[in-house]
């Protein structure tokens, strides 16, 4: 009987705790699957939410692109605000399904860990040795495996660091050594980075550039792209990429090119902030809306627009800043090209009349679009470009207008800069600052900050020019050369001091000039090249015009220099190339077939010519 | 390296200046009194007012008294899962994990080597607390306070037993780990402990989905392994084994005597049971001296070998600190090897500082980590050489004993014993021999 009992009781006892063991597994079994249930919600939750550039969020960024030329439009302020409610609401959506989901994930979770435990709990086997294996040998034996595993681990931990330490690492005592500054001078000889080259001087250093092509029958052409917007600015050539500029009343676009196929890579819209009421831009059909050419560092190009508007973009089209100057007061509409130094964006902004002043040249960091200097000029308006030349040791930024020929530091225009962004994020912090030793600190760095802006970083000027002046200055054996049109051509020594009108105008020519190209010079002879076709040569030691010739053609690209080898583009897109001597020789004509405006630009076996409508390059492919 | 003197002036410095860390708002926030908008918190967890530490610190202290009670004197594993059980609460949901005793080690570490930063009394109290009391009563704060542990020790469903190779060569993970993040922290290069805590997305409920998925993979191992990131990986719990080894008051598997009855041989899911070793096999003998001696011999070199490759990682390890980082990204840049820009490489040109001073900075910081690498390389070797050694010595025991470096704690051998089953009166003490 009483075995029964025990018997009885055991089974009861066997049949309670398998039923619980039951329930508990079932339990388990219902959260695990309820957890991979919710699990997979968060995913495709948290999937969705990562997902840019959603229907909504691409309409309401056209729509903002759109508000910008329209900024009255409440219909589309009204929209926008629309879009905006909408993706708002689906951000906050998914947060707040993603926190839902998280606490019943963890309630489930915390019930399927209840769960299993408790069924393996009424699952668990009393322990029941095993009799008879033998410790020593078995521990020994562990020991052993032990010692082989920490040595496993040591050969791991040594392999993996000579595989880390053998790899390459910067030295920055080297790098700090060699200065590696982003403009490198020897990677801008290698390139056209700028109107009309290196130095300004329109002279390309590959001297294997074609000789030969004819554009109706595509014989030397290597490709042919059409430009979007039209513009009479100069391409701009860096590595495998060529950059133009182009725009309209409405419009106005940075351009990429690829030099192996001529394919549009990118474009960049400069739109500018919204004017308000100011009147449409007008421009004289010679002058156009993109006449400035763009400038590069090789990280970024940056254009400049007749309405003000500068646009800066890295390599890959993004859009790293961009800002406007105010639209100049320019007679013929603003064409000076961008220079670059260093990280220093250097803008010849001349407007107005002389006794106006409110012409000035502005230096604006590169990398952030800030302004940190500018100073006024006492010049007229002016449709020359600044150009930076190697002069000895030194740079010059040289720069020609009604009346001066200026030259500046732009070395020291670096240091400023460097000091002015300091001073004016050392100024941004002390504002937010209320105490009295703040706001006195404040004075002082303001002040500073002044006294810097107000930097002179002039080298010397010479007052000898009047008029429309448009030709840019160049450099040559110790002269610079600037023109007045249908006037003269003025040699000055570059290295004077202060206002050198009186002692180092070296010699004026007055046998007339050309109102549109800038010259070009080889250190012994100077060429200057008419509107109407007529090319003058000059001895640059005395001035005396050595001979001259009529082309019979119009020209408003200006002239460049290829070895010993003159390239003369026409507005018909005729190239003349004649060889440098002591008269004219022309060794080639070649024909393109469509007009041309712009300067060309010269590459390693590859001259880039801009027409009206497409962009070509000239070369072999070989 | 800094002499122990300046280390404790150090400490001592930061303890008095930890009473600067109370900041007022200088700069109020807008009050939106029309629309009652609440600006969110953009830290997470938010700051918390100064009362709150201190709570947290008592609560810290009460929790540890708690648990080595519960462990040495009751000796009640329902009992010390239940204070696992609160301190996940508290600790781990609550306080969203931070500050821990794990990551306030780099804290205290950085205080030393930056005379700048002023260390928070608390930081300091939920560093050095475990450490006093497992220097006294052994690693109860491993068995039921640390959160990150207590979520790890919940969700052991079905334990299986490590090899005892795998978990020899697995350690060595925790002290490369906790070498790491003092080199990290010292340089002020980065809190690797804080930023890779598996289980910080688990208690805020948001965060990276990395970490999420680390902290959910570590738990689905730890449901098998037990508590996986305890014994292999985390760096605290290297400081703790060692001063576990001293301490004064240790678990026991019996409470009063061993009786080799064996049936706690299976009971520990963490393998920290010693069996007996009651002789030195005789065969082993001349050969485990030889190797002893080797070892002994080889430790040295060990050591210089390893500070020599650490200090050749430098390159590597140097890339922790941002502004390391940064002078490669801007020599890429000027030389033209990426054309991508980083939003720190353009904020860095913005301020017009000279890059020539940003190379003179990440090198003086590289040679830093080339001296941080010798002293990492060298501690690693000598763990590895004395943890070769202490496998090379045979150590006598003629009791079922719990290993002082390992054992956490949990209470889990206590029922396996006959003899608490007597001193829990559940059963009648038997005279003569099992």
């Amino acid at each position: 009987m009483v075995a029964n009992s025990h018997n009885n009781s055991a089974k009861e006892i066997v049949q309670v705790t398998s039923s619980r063991y039951r329930c508990a597994v079932a339990a388990a079994v219902i959260s695990a699957v309820f957890c991979v249930v919710v699990c997979a919600f968060m995913f495709m939750n948290h999937g969705r939410s990562k997902m840019v550039g959603t229907a909504e969020e691409t309409t309401l960024a056209d729509l903002r692109l759109e508000i910008r030329s329209d900024p009255d439009n409440e219909q589309l302020l009204s929209r926008i605000r629309q879009f905006d409610m909408q993706v708002r609401q689906q951000r906050i959506r998914a947060i707040d399904r993603a926190r839902k989901g998280s606490y019943l994930l963890l309630g489930s979770v915390v019930v399927l860990i209840i769960s299993l435990r408790l069924a393996i709990s009424f699952k668990t086997k009393s322990p029941s040795p095993e009799p008879g294996t033998d410790q020593l040998i078995e521990q020994v034996k562990k020991a052993k495996f032990a010692r082989w595993a920490v040595t496993s681990g040591l050969l791991i931990l040594a392999l993996g660091s000579l595989f880390l330490a053998t790899r390459p690492e910067i030295d920055f005592a080297k790098a700090s050594a060699a200065d590696t500054a982003s403009f490198n001078m020897e990677d801008v000889a290698k390139n056209w980075a700028s109107f009309r080259g290196p130095n300004g001087a329109g002279i390309s250093t590959h001297t294997n550039v074609p000789t030969r092509w004819n554009g109706k029958t595509s014989e030397g052409i290597l490709w042919k792209t059409q430009v979007p917007l039209p513009g009479n600015n100069s391409p701009v050539v860096w590595g495998d990429r060529v950059f133009l500029s182009g725009a309209d009343p409405n419009n106005r676009q940075v351009f990429c090119f690829d030099t192996s196929s001529g394919g549009l890579l990118w474009k960049g819209d400069v739109l500018g902030l919204p004017k308000g009421n100011e009147e449409p831009l007008e421009m004289m059909e010679e002058t156009g809306f993109a006449a400035p050419t763009v400038a590069t560092d090789g990280r970024r190009v940056y254009a400049i627009f007749p309405t003000g508007d500068i646009g800066c973009f890295d390599f890959k089209g993004k859009k790293v800043w961009e800002k406007n100057l105010g639209r100049p007061d320019s007679a013929y509409g603003y064409s000076s090209s961008l220079a670059m130094y260093q990280n220093l964006l250097l803008i010849q902004y001349d407007q107005g009349g002389v006794e106006d002043g409110i012409s000035e040249l502005i230096a604006i960091d590169g990398f952030s679009g800030r302004i940190v200097w500018q100073t006024k000029r006492p010049v007229g308006n002016s449709w020359s470009s600044p150009v930076v030349v190697n002069i000895g040791e030194q740079f010059q930024l040289l720069t020609c207008a009604d009346p001066w020929v200026i030259a500046y530091n732009p070395a020291e225009l670096d240091d400023i800069r460097r000091k002015i962004i300091q001073y004016q994020i050392e100024l941004e912090a002390l504002k937010k600052e209320s105490d009295e030793a703040s706001k006195e600190r404040l004075i002082n760095t303001e002040k500073q900050l002044d006294e810097l802006k107000q930097q002179d970083t002039e080298l010397w000027r010479a007052n000898c020019l009047t008029g429309d002046i448009a030709s840019s200055p160049i450099y040559a054996n110790g002269l610079v050369f600037v023109i007045e049109p249908y006037s003269k051509l003025v040699a000055i020594k570059a290295d004077g001091k202060g206002d050198v009108t009186e002692t180092h105008i070296a010699w004026v020519s007055e046998e007339g000039g050309p109102d549109i190209c800038s010259p070009i010079s080889n250190g012994e002879s100077i060429f200057l090249l008419a509107t109407e076709g007529l090319l003058e040569c000059y001895n640059v030691s005395d001035g005396k015009r050595l001979w001259e010739k009529d082309l019979e053609e119009y020209f408003m690209a200006s002239p460049s220099l290829v070895g010993n080898k003159l390239y003369l583009l026409s507005d018909k897109g005729i190239m003349f190339i004649a060889e440098v001597g002591s008269e004219y020789k022309e060794l080639a004509k070649c024909e393109l077939g469509e007009k041309c405006h712009a300067s060309p630009a010269f590459a390693d076996g590859r001259i880039y010519i801009r027409g009206v409508d497409n962009l070509y390059c000239i070369g072999s492919s070989n | 390296m800094r002499p122990l003197r300046n280390i404790l002036l150090g400490l001592a410095v930061s303890l008095i200046l930890s009473g600067a860390t109370t900041g007022v708002e200088r700069f109020p926030p807008p009050d939106f009194t029309e629309t009652d908008h609440v600006i969110p918190s953009p830290t997470s967890p938010g700051p918390r007012q100064d009362v709150y530490e201190y709570i947290d610190a008592v609560v810290l202290l009460v929790a540890l008294g708690l648990a080595s009670y519960l462990v040495l004197k009751k000796r009640n594993r329902r009992a010390i899962l239940t204070l696992t059980v609160f301190s996940l609460l508290y600790f781990g949901f609550w306080r969203k994990g931070c500050v821990c005793s794990i990551g306030a080690l780099q804290n205290i570490v950085f205080s030393i080597f930056d005379p700048d930063y002023a260390v928070p009394i608390v930081v300091v109290v939920f560093f050095l607390l475990p450490l006093i009391f497992t220097l006294f009563f052994g690693r109860t704060f491993c068995a039921a306070v640390c959160p990150l542990g207590a979520i790890q020790d919940l969700v052991l469903a079905r334990p299986v037993s490590v090899p005892v190779w795998a978990e020899n060569g697995l350690r060595l993970l925790a002290y490369v780990y906790l070498a790491l993040a003092v080199l990290f922290a010292a340089t002020g290069s980065a809190f690797v402990i804080c930023r890779y805590d598996p289980f910080i997305s688990i208690f805020r409920l948001s965060g990276s989905l990395n970490i999420l998925i680390l902290g959910g993979c570590l738990l689905l191992i730890g449901m098998f392994v037990g508590r996986p990131y305890c014994r292999f990986l985390c760096p605290y719990g290297v400081i703790l084994r060692q001063l576990s080894r001293l301490s004064k008051w240790r678990v026991t598997i019996t409470p009063d005597e061993c009786i080799q009855c064996r049936l706690c041989e299976d009971s520990c899911p963490f393998g920290a049971i010693r069996k007996p070793a009651v002789q030195w096999p005789a065969q082993e003998y001349y050969v485990a001296k030889k190797r002893l001696a080797l070892l002994l011999l080889l430790l040295p070199v060990l050591v210089f070998f390893g500070g020599w490759a650490g200090s050749g990682l430098k390159g590597v390890t140097s890339k922790a600190h941002e502004t390391v980082r940064l002078a490669e990204q801007i020599y890429l840049e000027e030389t033209g090897q990426t054309e991508e820009v980083t939003d720190a490489s353009t904020g860095f040109r913005a301020t017009g500082q000279q890059i020539k001073e940003l190379y003179e900075q990440a090198s003086n910081i590289r040679a830093k980590f080339e001296f941080g690498g010798w002293i990492l390389g060298g501690f690693i070797g000598l763990v590895i050489g004395l943890k070769l050694i202490g496998l090379s010595v045979w150590r006598q025991r003629t009791d079922y004993e719990t290993d002082r470096a390992g054992c956490l704690a949990c209470g889990r051998c206590y029922k396996y014993c006959p003899r608490e089953h007597v001193r829990l009166k559940k059963m009648k003490e038997v005279a003569g021999k099992w």
